[in-house]
């Protein structure tokens, strides 16, 4: 095991500015653990407010068709009232979660793999919810596991909100944001940074605002975390929020890093939908510099956006997803860059929670179903978590209370293979693999 | 069958043991208090006879327990013969006589010395309360009721803190709690269990699954039935208590009947204000860093007090020709509230608090013989304007020491959440209720009684939030809503009255009002008009109780109810701000609740007398009202109606023991067990649900309480008498979430408290020390919430009679 925590360490310092992924290691690291989550359900089917359960095993049992993983009888429970919120260490040996809600919301543990259904919670944590409130959105910087990132907006209030304001007119609906870093390797609060996020006057008066910020990634030059948003329309003359509103283009708020300072929006003229992911990444950095970021909610169905280098979205890429895979509204759960311009897409489409996988070039800007046995109860609704493992993508597929299985995906080939066999639970699901 | 032997065995052994004598003491008197005389009572078909002494007191030794007849005849009247029930060894059976020469028995005298047993023998699942001791005593409502088996109180804190009911495994919107047979909510806020003193409560009566007709509401899983005191005779009570985190309890009540016009005033009055400050400590109890670290502290709680202030006046006449009772009366109260935290400890909150105020006005009106001999009439009316301020407009985060968590960059954080526990508010509500609850008793024979019951009760809100924008003050909608119910019961007592019947059926109705202003356009114009919806629900249900004695010692208790609670009007209409959309076709929430129970007792052998209940129960809930959750949407956009979804059943016992020796020892021990389970078994395909038949989490499900108490005489002071007490109190520990995780379980819990009282020899003035949580254990009701530790109060209670 000692040489595969020297071996991880090297490929995660070089990885620090390629990209989520090193392609120049094709086969990943063979003696990875690869932990599989299941959500656990608590009153209704597939709501995994049960809780969340972990369970790892090596790479050759994940791979291999015959074993069979059942993370409800042989897992671990991971310490969150509802469905935690994990990631993992590159290597594969740590996780961390920050449970959401319950008496430890907000809280952050590391939680080192031993394999099987041992896990050891580290005894040192960290509680961001003064900052973040007990249910926080994070993720990992893809920067060699040093970093976290939080962010919040709470309050959101009119302008003229309260008593001593009442007689002035009506400009915006803004929230506070919070930004906080935190340090995964120390187990502490590196900094944070609170603002409000203007839009523009012209938004602002009509009723647009910031309701969350999710899913922020590094750029390339490592100066700029790049934050996606997830818009609201309130009715300045009502109050209420709207359900059906004209979308703005989709806008990502930029600040500066690792000051947290000085937010900007940037505004596509190409997407219309949020771009705040769901419990997991939404944005990736490529290989050519550009970020991609997948879009929800998007009245012209899920596209994938390219921020430049130089931090602005470019208008010339326009990637449909419905134009794509011909079909109507599709919508992304969950995604993943899986290096060389290929990345693995979980998507709904036509209103239907049935999910599926897709194969896309972000290059050609095309993408492909891929073949499984689809089920009318696979939903990767709550789906969180694909790995990333040299040119290997790894996604658990389950329907809600069937069987299913690991399925690996190879990025480069396209190749799929069927991996170890998933036991299921009645209700609940599987959602993702570190 | 082997059973079935056994338990008579049991029984008539038990017989044999314990002879079953009472002793009859009483007053014969004139209606206007004069005592009678040479007035012969015989206990018929028995030679146990006595004759009343100049002071009208007359006495009957050695009468069997059981039914029976007593013959009352003297020169001047004509004999008279009355039914009684002797279950006591001690009874008092007063006689009054009217003008006429017709007899009897003292109603008053009769209801004061056996209500309990009588209403715990109609064959409903019922406990009563009675207050007499613990009114003395440094005790608050609550913690009167949480010490009642099958009971549990859920508090959120120390005095005044948010409460929940658990009866049987049935809570929140399924239990209600009445004042006198009204809904509480009548009253406010401002008047709940949290500030009512026992010494204003008569008894409690504790419902469980099967509800009589007379209390007419929804209430599925049981109702709490408070009967604040309504003596006859001339008094003055007053009280006051002291003791731990500055808590002071005070309170008086009086009444004065003029004898010749009947003219009667009744007042009273209480006043509560406590700090709570009281010591929290262990893992939920920590400041966090800058960094993000715990700093895990002991602190004392810092927004927690808790002030509550009422009176109630009532004014009329009791026992005049036109009317039994006739009161009308006002009631007023006023209470502040800080809360700490909210679900969990570990977030301290600073600066919000709740006001609230009501004022009642009332009207009652009672009369036997109503239009015709055998009909009874009761009916109460009242109007209420109760009106809250929830206050939360501090948006700094605090740590445990009261102050101002600070950043790494040793700014103040900012919440958030905006505010302490949400976006912050100044939210003002305002509600006018009307209830008005008529009954009319009819007794066919003296056996068979009929009782038609009806209540109405309307609800007009309006909210209003400072914090939010002119435009959005404005813009809000209203909800007005009514109910109907009208219950019909006919009672009957058959074969010597051992076996008691209650049949009942009750029709709810339920009407709602929504108006929501809405904006169209209309020529380029947005024009302000309203949007009108109304719902109107309607349902049966209907149950029996019925009791049968083997014997005097022996009772059968079985009670059965499809009871329901009806859809809210959150449930209904939805709540745009909490995300929930409208479902207009929502169905009331229906459980099917049964009870079997055995009353054994009282036995007594010499000095020791023994009595034993238990029962079992069990509720089969279904269309359990649920919001759906779609794991697709993110939660704060989630705009899902709530459904008929879910299904739970809860089965279990409890059982209470009593043993007495020499009126001088009580011991009392109770224990409650159940299972509350998930009840749904398949999903769509026809696999079963790993939770099916899995205890629900977060229900306190094994509870046990035991008091002992003791009483010495002439110890200090000749006629004077102290009582001692001690109470052990035992929650087991339980999961708080669906997975079976350590962390998420709370401690196993033993609780005791000690007390004495000290009646000086004059019986005016009693004093009382009270010490709870004697061993300062940490006492948890709510996951993650301590209660109050180790705490001390005294007592002082001085009482005038007959002036």
């Amino acid at each position: 095991m000692a040489s595969a925590v020297v071996i991880a360490l090297s490929f995660s310092s070089c990885s620090k500015n390629d990209g989520p992924d090193n392609p120049s290691n094709p086969g990943g690291n063979p003696d990875r653990w690869i932990t599989v989550a299941g959500a656990l359900m608590g009153s209704d089917p597939g709501d995994g407010n049960g809780g969340t359960m972990v369970y790892a095993v090596s790479k050759e049992d994940a791979r291999n068709p015959e074993v069979s993983i059942n993370v409800y009888q042989d897992g671990f429970a991971v310490r969150s009232n509802r469905t935690a919120r994990l990631q993992s260490s590159e290597d594969g040996n740590t996780l961390f979660n920050i449970a959401y809600t319950g008496d430890n919301g907000g809280e952050f543990s590391r939680y080192h793999v031993n394999g099987g259904g041992s896990f050891t919670q580290e005894d040192v944590s960290v509680n961001i919810s003064q900052y973040a409130s007990t249910s926080p959105r994070w993720v990992k910087l893809f920067d060699g596991d040093q970093t976290g990132i939080a962010v919040n907006v709470a309050n959101i209030a009119a302008n003229n909100a309260g008593e001593n304001s009442a007689n002035e007119p009506f400009q915006y609906y803004r929230g506070t944001a919070t930004v906080l870093a935190l340090d995964l390797q120390e187990v502490l609060i590196k900094g944070y940074r609170q603002y409000q996020i203007p839009l523009t006057p012209e938004e602002e008066i009509q009723g647009h605002t910031i309701f969350r910020l999710d899913a922020p990634v590094l750029n390339q030059a490592g100066n700029k975390l790049i934050i996606g948003t997830w818009m609201q329309k309130r009715n300045p003359a009502t109050g209420q929020t709207e359900q059906n509103f004209e979308r703005l283009g989709s806008k990502s708020v930029v600040v500066d890093y690792p000051s947290l300072e000085n937010p900007t929006v940037i505004t596509s003229t190409v997407g219309f939908g949020d771009n705040s992911g769901y419990r997991s990444f939404n944005s990736f950095l490529a290989e050519d510099g550009s970020i991609y970021q997948a879009t929800q909610r998007d009245s012209k169905g899920s596209h994938i956006l390219r921020i430049t280098p130089e931090n602005e979205y470019d208008n010339s890429y326009n990637f449909s997803l419905d134009a794509a895979l011909g079909v109507q509204d599709a919508y992304v759960d969950c995604w993943r860059y899986a290096g060389n311009g290929i990345a693995y897409v979980l998507y709904t489409h036509g209103g239907s929670d049935q999910g599926y996988v897709a194969r896309l070039d972000l290059n050609t800007q095309t993408a492909t179903r891929v073949d499984l046995p689809y089920d009318p109860d696979l939903d990767f609704g709550q789906y969180q978590g694909i790995l990333v493992d040299g040119n290997e993508v790894y996604i658990a597929v389950t329907p809600t209370g069937k069987d299913g299985n690991i399925y690996i995906f190879n990025s480069e080939t396209g190749e799929v293979t069927q991996g170890a066999k998933l036991v299921n639970r009645t209700g609940n699901h599987y959602i993702g693999i570190f | 069958m082997k059973q079935f032997y056994l338990t008579l065995l049991f029984t008539s052994l038990s017989n044999l043991l314990f002879a079953q004598l009472s002793t009859i003491k009483g007053k014969v008197q004139l209606e206007n208090g004069k005592p009678l005389s040479h007035v012969t009572i015989k206990v018929s078909g028995t030679s146990i006879v006595g004759i009343s002494n100049d002071k009208g007191i007359y006495e009957l030794r050695n009468v069997p327990f059981g039914d029976h007849k007593i013959l009352v005849s003297s020169l001047e009247i004509k004999p008279q013969k009355i039914a009684v029930l002797i279950d006591k060894p001690k009874q008092n059976v007063d006689v009054t006589i009217d003008a006429t020469g017709d007899v009897a028995l003292d109603e008053v005298q009769i209801v004061g010395s056996s209500t309990k047993r009588e209403i715990e023998t109609q064959g409903f699942a019922v406990n009563v309360i009675e207050t007499q001791g613990a009114s003395l005593r440094s005790f608050q409502t609550n913690e009167l009721l949480d010490r009642t088996v099958g009971v549990r109180v859920r508090q959120n804190g120390g005095l005044g803190s948010a409460v929940n009911y658990n009866l049987n495994g049935m809570s929140g919107n399924s239990v209600r709690i009445f004042v006198d047979g009204i809904p509480i909510s009548t009253y406010g806020e401002s008047f709940s269990l949290n500030s009512i003193p026992p010494a204003l409560i008569e008894r409690i009566e504790v419902y469980k699954g099967v509800i009589p007709a007379h209390l007419a509401d929804d209430a599925m899983g049981g109702a709490i039935n408070v009967i604040l005191k309504k003596g006859m005779s001339n008094n003055l009570v007053a009280s006051v208590s002291y003791g731990s985190f500055n808590t002071i309890q005070s309170n008086f009540s009086g009444l004065f009947r003029d004898s010749k016009s009947g003219l009667t005033v009744k007042a009273s009055g209480f006043h509560n204000y406590s700090d709570n400050d009281y010591e929290v400590w262990g893992k939920f109890v920590r400041n966090i860093l800058p960094n993000g670290r715990y700093d895990y502290v002991r602190a004392r709680r810092f927004n927690d007090a808790y002030r509550s202030l009422g009176g109630q006046i009532e004014l009329g006449f009791t026992d005049v020709k036109w009317a039994d009772q006739f009161f009308i009366g006002y009631n007023g109260s006023d209470d502040y509230n800080e809360i700490q935290h909210g679900t969990y400890m570990t977030i301290p909150y600073k600066g919000r608090f709740t006001e609230s105020q009501a004022n009642v006005l009332n009207l009652n009106y009672r009369k036997r013989d109503f239009l015709t001999k055998n009909l009874e009439f009761t009916f109460n009316g009242m109007h209420s304007d109760r009106s809250q301020v929830v206050n939360d407009t501090v948006r700094w985060n605090y740590n445990w020491f009261g102050e101002k968590s600070v950043g790494l960059d040793g700014n103040p954080i900012l919440r958030p959440t905006g505010a302490q526990q949400g976006a912050a508010t100044i939210l003002h509500i305002d509600r006018k209720v009307t209830t008005f609850r008529s009954g009319l008793n009819y007794y066919v024979t003296k056996n068979h009684r009929l009782v038609l019951n009806h209540i109405f009760y309307t609800i007009d809100r309006k909210e209003r939030d400072d914090m939010r924008s002119a435009v959005e003050r404005e813009f809000i909608g209203t909800r007005d809503l009514q109910k109907n119910v009208v219950s019909l019961a006919y009672e009957a007592n058959t074969f010597e009255r051992r076996l008691k019947t209650n049949l009942f059926g009750k029709y709810y109705q339920q009407k709602i009002d929504r108006v929501d202003p809405v904006l169209l356009s209309e020529n380029g114009q947005q024009v302000r008009t309203e949007d009108r919806a109304n719902s109107n629900k309607t349902i049966m249900g209907y149950g029996l109780a019925s009791s049968y004695a083997l014997n005097p010692t022996l009772i059968l208790l079985v009670s059965a109810e499809k009871a329901v609670r009806m859809p809210s009007e959150n449930e209904i209409f939805g709540s745009p701000g909490d995300n929930i959309i409208e479902n207009v076709n929502i169905r009331p929430e229906i459980s099917n609740n049964f009870n079997l129970g055995l009353k054994l007792g009282p036995y007594q052998l010499d000095q020791h007398r023994l009595s034993f209940s238990t029962a079992g129960f069990l509720r089969d809930t279904r269309d359990k009202i649920v919001q759906r959750i779609n794991p697709r949407i993110n939660d704060a956009l989630q705009t899902n109606p709530y459904e008929n979804l879910g299904k739970t059943k809860s089965i279990g016992f409890e059982a209470e023991i009593n043993y007495v020796f020499n009126d001088k020892l009580n011991i009392l021990f109770s224990a409650s067990r159940f299972n509350q389970v998930f009840n749904i078994r398949y999903d769509d395909r026809g696999n079963q649900y790993d939770n099916y038949n899995k205890q629900l989490p977060n229900e306190p499900f094994f509870t046990i309480n035991s008091m002992a108490q003791y009483t010495f005489s002439h110890l200090v002071q000749k006629n004077s008498s102290l009582n001692i007490y001690y109470n052990f109190g035992f929650v087991d520990r339980f999961y708080t979430t669906w997975i079976d995780l350590e962390e998420f379980r709370t401690p196993k819990q033993f609780i005791q408290d000690i007390g004495a009282s000290y009646f000086f020899p004059n019986k005016k003035l009693v004093l009382s020390a009270d010490a709870k949580n004697i061993f300062n254990r940490q006492v948890y009701d709510n996951f993650a919430v301590q209660k109050p530790g180790r705490a001390f109060y005294l007592k002082l209670n001085y009482t005038i009679t007959n002036f």
